[in-house]
This record gives C-alpha cells, sequence and structure tokens, in this order.
C-alpha cells in the first residue's frame, strides 16, 4: 500500500515535471530544424541540429542589444525600488504614526492597479520628459509599478526585525539614517531576494509598457524587438524565430537556475509573510 | 522609538513618495480627467462630459473586449488556484528530487508571456503546428482541429497556456502557505478519525485562506490586464474576437484616441475593482 502510493505520487511529479518541459524541448527542437524541413517526415522529436538558425539569428535581429537594454533597465529599477523601497518601508514599520498610516495604505491600494491604466497619460508625461526611447525612463516607469509591492513586502519583512538591535545601535551613537543602512539594510537578503524575482523577471520581460516608451529599434528591450522581428515574417521560418526565442530566454533561464536557491526560499518566505 | 528622532525619518520615504506621485499618481489623475475629453493626442482636448463612456457601452468591438476580458480572467484564475493548490498537495512533504522538481514548475514563469505565447503558437498552430503534426503522425489525417475558428476554443487554449505558465507561481505561495500549518493540528485530526479527506477539508483548507486570497486576488489583477499571451497567440483575433482590454487601450491610443482610450482605462479599473473588493471581503468574514 505504501509502495503504491509512493510509485504514484513519484509518476504525477515525473508528469507534472514534462507537461512544465515539453514545450521548451520542441522550441529547441524547431531551433535545429534545417529550414526546409518538411516536419510532418521522420522523427519530429529528433532536431536536424542546424546551428546557423541561431548565428542567423542573432545577427538579423537585434536580440545582442535588446538584452543588454533588459539588462539595464532591470538593474536600474531593482536598484531603485530596493533602495527607496527598503526606506519607505523602515519608517513605514518603525514609526506607527498617521502619516506612515495613510502612505501604507496608499501602496497597498495601488498594489492593485495594473500599469497599463495609466500608462496613456504616463505617455505625455514621458514625452515632456524627455524620457521616451530612455532606459533611464522605462527603468523609472517599471520602478514606479513596482513600487508599491515593494514597499509591502521589506514593510512586513521590517516589521518582524527585532526593535532592539536598533535600539542598541542608536544608543551607541548610530544616527537613525546610518543605523538603518548598517544594521538593518543587510538584514533584509531575504525580503530583497523576493523582490527581486517576483519584479526582476517581470521588469525584464515587460512587454505592455515597451510598446509604448520603447519604440526605437537600438532602444527595444527583448520582447519589443522579438516581436518586432517576428512580424515581419508574418508567420513563417518558424527555424529563425524559434532560434532567436532560444537565444532569448538563455539569460533569465540561467539568472534563474544560478539563483534558483536563494530564490526560491526567498519567494516562500516573501509570500509567508505576505 | 526615541521622540527626538522623529524629524529625520519621514524624508526617508520621500524618495519613493517623488517617484511613485510623478510616475504613479499624477498619470492616474491625469488619465481620470483626459478620459473626460476627445483628446487626440495632438490638439487641444475639449471636454466632452461623458460621451467617451457611453461611446464605449455603444461599441460592440468594446463589449466584445469586456467579455473576451472577464472570461479569461474567471477561467484562468480559478484554474490557476485548482491547479496550483493539487501541484502543492503532490509536492508538499519530502521526497527526493523536491528541489529540482519545484525549479522546473517554476521555470515557465520566469519567461516573458510574449515568447511563452509564441511557443504555444508554434505548438498549437493548425495544419502546421508541431501537435498538429504529432497527431497526423499518430494516424489521424486532419491533425489538430481548427480551433481558431471557435471562439471558445481559442479563450480556452489561451487560459490554458496562461495557466501551465504560471502555475508554478501558485504553487510555490500555496507550498508557503502549507509548511505554516502546524503539525499537530494533522495529529489530532487523525485521532479524531479524519482520513486524508477528512483532514483537508477541515484543516488544510481552512487554514490556507490567507494563501488563497492573495492568490486569488493576484491572479485576477493579472489576467485583467492580460496583454502578452494574446498578442503573441492570437493579435486578438480573429477580427478582434480575442482582443483584451488593455490591447484595445493599446489600439485606441495608437488610432488618434487618446481620449477615449483613457476612459476604457477607468472602465477597466472599475471592473478590476469589483472582484478585489469582494474577495477580500470574502476570506476576511470567514475568518
Amino acid at each position: 500500500m505504501r509502495i503504491a502510493a509512493k510509485i504514484s505520487k513519484y509518476t504525477s511529479i515525473i508528469l507534472i515535471c514534462s507537461l512544465s518541459l515539453i514545450p521548451f524541448y520542441i522550441l529547441l527542437v524547431l531551433s535545429l530544424n534545417r529550414p526546409g524541413r518538411i516536419h510532418s517526415e521522420g522523427n519530429i522529436f529528433m532536431p536536424d541540429f542546424y546551428l546557423q538558425n541561431y548565428i542567423d539569428g542573432w545577427q538579423k535581429s537585434h536580440i545582442g542589444s535588446a538584452i543588454i537594454n533588459s539588462a539595464v533597465i532591470t538593474f536600474l529599477a531593482l536598484f531603485i525600488i530596493i533602495t527607496f523601497g527598503s526606506m519607505a518601508a523602515y519608517t513605514i514599520a518603525r514609526f506607527n504614526n498617521k502619516v506612515n498610516k495613510a502612505i501604507f495604505w496608499m501602496f497597498l491600494c495601488s498594489m492593485m492597479i495594473p500599469g497599463i491604466i495609466n500608462t496613456v497619460p504616463l505617455y505625455t508625461l514621458m514625452i515632456r520628459l524627455n524620457a521616451i526611447n530612455t532606459l533611464w525612463g522605462m527603468a523609472l516607469v517599471c520602478a514606479a509599478n513596482a513600487l508599491p509591492f515593494t514597499v509591502f513586502i521589506f514593510t512586513g519583512f521590517i516589521r518582524s526585525l527585532p526593535r532592539e538591535i536598533d535600539e542598541a545601535a542608536i544608543i551607541d551613537g548610530c544616527s537613525l539614517f546610518t543605523t538603518f543602512w548598517l544594521i538593518n539594510f543587510p538584514l533584509l537578503k531575504p525580503a530583497m531576494a523576493a523582490v527581486v524575482i517576483i519584479n526582476g523577471f517581470g521588469i525584464w520581460n515587460n512587454y505592455a509598457q515597451a510598446v509604448f516608451f520603447l519604440q526605437e529599434r537600438s532602444k527595444h528591450n527583448i520582447p519589443q524587438a522579438l516581436s518586432v522581428y517576428f512580424q515581419q515574417f508574418a508567420g513563417a521560418k518558424w527555424h529563425l524565430m524559434a532560434a532567436t526565442a532560444v537565444i532569448a530566454v538563455i539569460p533569465v533561464v540561467g539568472a534563474f537556475l544560478v539563483f534558483q536557491k536563494s530564490l526560491m526560499k526567498g519567494l516562500t518566505d516573501g509570500a509567508l509573510k505576505g | 522609538m526615541r521622540q527626538s528622532k522623529i524629524g529625520l525619518h519621514t524624508f526617508m520615504a520621500v524618495p519613493a513618495l517623488v517617484l511613485f506621485t510623478l510616475f504613479f499618481l499624477l498619470p492616474l489623475a491625469q488619465g481620470i480627467g483626459m478620459s473626460f475629453t476627445d483628446w487626440d493626442g495632438l490638439r487641444t482636448p475639449n471636454f466632452v462630459g461623458l460621451q467617451n463612456f457611453f461611446n464605449f457601452f455603444k461599441d460592440t468591438r468594446a463589449l466584445n473586449d469586456i467579455k473576451t476580458t472577464v472570461l479569461f480572467a474567471l477561467g484562468s484564475a480559478s484554474l490557476l488556484n485548482l491547479v496550483g493548490l493539487v501541484y502543492a498537495l503532490i509536492m508538499d512533504g519530502k521526497f527526493r528530487g523536491k528541489g529540482l522538481a519545484r525549479v522546473i514548475i517554476y521555470l515557465p514563469a520566469v519567461i516573458s508571456p510574449l515568447i511563452m505565447g509564441y511557443i504555444w503558437y508554434f505548438l498549437l498552430q493548425p495544419g502546421r503546428g508541431f501537435l498538429s503534426i504529432a497527431i497526423k503522425q499518430l494516424g489521424h489525417s486532419e491533425g489538430l482541429t481548427n480551433w481558431m475558428n471557435t471562439y471558445c476554443l481559442q479563450m480556452l487554449i489561451l487560459v490554458l497556456v496562461n495557466v501551465w505558465q504560471y502555475t508554478g507561481m501558485a504553487m510555490v505561495i500555496y507550498l508557503a502557505g502549507l509548511q505554516g500549518i502546524p503539525k499537530e493540528l494533522y495529529e489530532s485530526a487523525k485521532i479524531d478519525g479524519a482520513g486524508y479527506g477528512g483532514q483537508l477539508r477541515y484543516v488544510t483548507l481552512p487554514l490556507l485562506l490567507p494563501s488563497i486570497r492573495v492568490n486569488i486576488v493576484t491572479n485576477i489583477i493579472g489576467s485583467l490586464a492580460v496583454f502578452d499571451v494574446i498578442m503573441a497567440l492570437t493579435d486578438g483575433g480573429p477580427g478582434y474576437a480575442t482582443e483584451s482590454l488593455s490591447i484595445y487601450i493599446m489600439r485606441m491610443c495608437y488610432g488618434a484616441k487618446t481620449g477615449y482610450s483613457t476612459a476604457v482605462a477607468m472602465i477597466m479599473f472599475l471592473i478590476i475593482l469589483v472582484p478585489v473588493v469582494i474577495s477580500m471581503r470574502l476570506t476576511r468574514e470567514r475568518k
């Protein structure tokens, strides 16, 4: 009986995992097929190992510069939300007055408003700031959209830290500001992991705002570059599309796999508090 | 904390507040103003009162977009939570390869929904899609039926792709919730004679309510703002059949109907408010 339960558990886990992986495998197969391959012939799960697709895809799609743009936007935005967000969260968590309560509620309510709601009016502001087709402008937009959630996570986390450490530091002569940066900020690592995983991938993959604010080819981020590149094929040349998609996916998958341990832990801890 | 230190701390929230006001609250307020004008993005706008909103409800395309968006959100949120919960229950507890399995299941969630949409487009395209060819090789000469012809099938496919991508996220939240349930409760439930079903009904589910609330609220908001998957899989087509409100806002803005597109955004905001308030109420009352 026990063995039967174990077997069925493992079988279902293997099935679930393959369900998650098979589409990736098929993308890989398509990306390695010869341009002229007739799909219905031979073993369709066996690719041709035709690597030229990757070279062609890389050269024709500007995906390289798009990856750099996405990276710049993501790092800038994450830097902003982690510094600004944790500072705001610190005052909210440590000083329970009416102003801070109001700020917290404002962020809490804003968490429920998706970015697309204010994107059109934001466009006019971005024109006035000369921020259209700039990486910093896009980073600021993404940071502002991610800020409510960041403040929420950090506030919950700072509340769980004992106040005594702050008080000890202040008695030792630290100002509030240095207390935060030297004592509290390093302790926020688990919350930062949650903030990075939940917002970072979303900013990296942002498409709904990129369509508005990154129209110039040299400033395209990954999804914007891919969609522009794919549209010119009108549904043909899947081998090139697939190869470019694989290139586009490599940085995120790589980052996820390298940091998966701390990221998954941060996610569970963050979700627990949330 | 000591009273004398209060002066400085208020400034620590200032950077966040400035950024948020400039790039979020101000545009939001502006958008409310713009939604009452006929602005086309260039000329000076005229105040037209509620005209944009009347136009919206007369526009069959807009009404269809509401239907598509709401159906997508309801389908996604319910399926995501159901599948995510089942996955979490299977993946809970200790077994070999647990970490690896979790990473694999979460993996789709870190990839751009746009790319996900394209992957499934390669798989599901009628006639020459991968699945279609696989079915043909198995001996069914017609291959995959042409799901692009039927609205229900299109919606089902869009929902399933979305669920496939984000189940890992729902699962992780439920796993975190499951970890928080004290083991003693299961012991005492066992002593009281509860089987697996009884434990699930009287211990697991009631204690998971906070996680369920978080999941449902985030899923509904996320799915109501759906943009990428639909752009990649159907491009809102055929015609405007599977267009979502977000895509409609973008297209109206590019179609020099800026005032109108902000009005659509306001309507979308009101739609989002409904499920959020209801689900918050419901789960709070049960406590």
